[in-house]
């Protein structure tokens, strides 16, 4: 019951956000310091893992976020090759560009919790490298922007982003067929996602609703500035034309 | 009645040039045998590093030989790709090929195929060679090796040949090809290489049934998926 009032709140105030700036950075603030007082104050240390599993509300919420970004990314993408407008490159080019920091905030995330937990930095389980490689992809997706200076650039960037999110689920199945291949090591065992108790529940959707917030700004900032990039691109272009040069 | 001949004449068309097509790329390296050369010495260079790498533990190796060799195939792709594109650069003639074409996906579907010849040609040379050096009887499940090998070139071959189009005009080409294919096809190459350590080690056809079908989907989405964006590679 709980959660869909959240859900439904959650909403709400990203339909108010969209329409207006400052309710958006308000929002995200708030959202964000209680989420922080949630983590370290509110929500029970869990039993087995103690302290160490509060970060689990950063990564998980990154992770989830992460998605949603190369998500935004493939959608936009497929706008922007149907209608050709560059406001959905822009849109694109900027969720790459976040969804490539959220990502990165997983990989760095991911290990301090194993460390103690698996008593390992790194284990090949089929997530992480699921990360890792879409860290990859997206990482090439924004050096074929920086190395391509051709006016189809754009298109270019747009179809990688359709083809390396049309790729998740199969990277997802071939990792996981890899991985049982594998013998599990001792130390390991299944990731603290299981068994959250309603405080614990409750600390994530904040948490992830911060999250979510964050990266809605962030894309609306990085968009406006790769318009306004673009608006003065042709703008010297007409200065250059009316100049003759 | 009358569309219909339209249509009949317009596939026969279509089928006419991507043959032409992969002709005329044939035909040249037939002539100069540079692409065939140089990915060749290249796959058993990457073999034989790898040798050195693992060491002079036979058992070791043999485990690890299908591994070595898809990557031995994936690297050799992209330098194909590479040569492929310099020796298209010298005349500019893509974009006369693509001046002659009724369709231009008959260009994508002629190169893949184009690329996936070269690497069967590759794949056929290196096999024996593996086979010897690391002592592995290829021979005894050749029929099921030919399905894996089939299906997991064809996928590299799309996924190379779509994304050397798009790196066409960077700057860092030589670069940029790799960074893009490799991370792409992992998918594909984590099949094929499982598959081919399965009937290897004497499984039957039927305990790789899953990487099979993996591998047919990973082909038929991405060839698919090529065909629909080429359009907007291509066109300015």
């Amino acid at each position: 019951m709980q959660v869909w009032w959240l859900c439904g709140l959650f909403v709400c105030i990203l339909l108010v956000s969209y329409k207006s700036q400052l309710v958006h950075l308000i929002a995200m603030y708030v959202s964000m310091l209680t989420a922080m007082w949630l983590i370290f104050e509110y929500a029970p240390a869990e039993q087995m893992q103690g302290v160490v599993q509060k970060i689990f509300y950063v990564h998980v919420s990154s992770a989830l976020t992460m998605f949603v970004a190369f998500g935004v990314v493939c959608v936009a993408s497929i706008i922007f090759l149907w209608k050709k407008a560059t406001w959905w490159d822009a849109i694109a080019h900027s969720a790459a560009e976040i969804g490539v920091l959220f990502c990165t905030l997983v990989l760095l995330t991911g290990p301090i919790w194993g460390r103690p937990i698996w008593g390992t930095w790194w284990s090949w389980d089929p997530t992480l490298t699921l990360t890792l490689v879409l860290w990859l992809i997206y990482v090439a997706y924004l050096m074929l922007r920086i190395e391509t200076h051709d006016p189809k650039r754009a298109r270019f960037a747009a179809i990688l982003g359709i083809v390396g999110f049309v790729d998740v689920p199969l990277i997802r199945w071939s990792v996981e067929k890899w991985r049982t291949l594998h013998p599990k090591p001792v130390l390991m065992q299944e990731g603290g996602t299981t068994g959250l108790t309603p405080a614990m529940l409750l600390t994530f959707l904040v948490c992830l609703g911060a999250f979510l917030l964050l990266f809605f700004y962030l894309l609306r900032e990085r968009a406006k500035m790769a318009q306004n990039r673009h608006a003065v691109e042709v703008l010297r272009q007409r200065i250059d034309e009316a100049l003759g040069r | 009645m009358s569309e219909s001949t339209v249509r009949m004449s317009g596939s026969k068309i279509f089928v006419r040039q991507i043959l032409a097509v992969l002709g005329k790329d044939l035909r040249t390296e037939w002539r100069t045998r540079e692409i065939f050369t140089s990915m060749f010495v290249f796959a058993v260079l990457v073999v034989v590093v790898f040798n050195f790498a693992i060491g002079a533990d036979t058992e070791l190796i043999r485990q690890v030989a299908s591994g070595v060799m898809w990557v031995a195939l994936l690297f050799s792709t992209v330098l194909g790709l590479q040569r492929a594109r310099q020796l298209e650069g010298e005349e500019e003639s893509l974009s006369g090929v693509l001046l002659a074409l009724y369709d231009s996906s008959a260009l994508f579907i002629a190169k893949t195929i184009g690329q996936m010849l070269y690497l069967m040609a590759v794949a056929l040379a290196i096999l024996p060679l593996c086979g010897i050096w690391f002592r592995i009887d290829f021979l005894s499940c050749w029929l099921g090796l030919c399905l894996v090998f089939l299906l997991g070139m064809f996928g590299l071959s799309i996924i190379g040949t779509l994304f050397s189009m798009i790196t066409l005009h960077t700057r860092a080409y030589e670069v940029m090809l790799p960074m893009l294919f490799l991370p792409i096809s992992i998918p594909l190459t984590i099949a094929a290489v499982y598959a081919t350590v399965q009937l290897v080690a004497g499984k039957t056809l039927q305990d790789i049934t899953d990487y099979l079908v993996f591998m047919g989907i990973f082909d038929v989405v991405f060839f698919t998926l090529s065909l629909i964006v080429f359009d907007f590679i291509i066109e300015d």
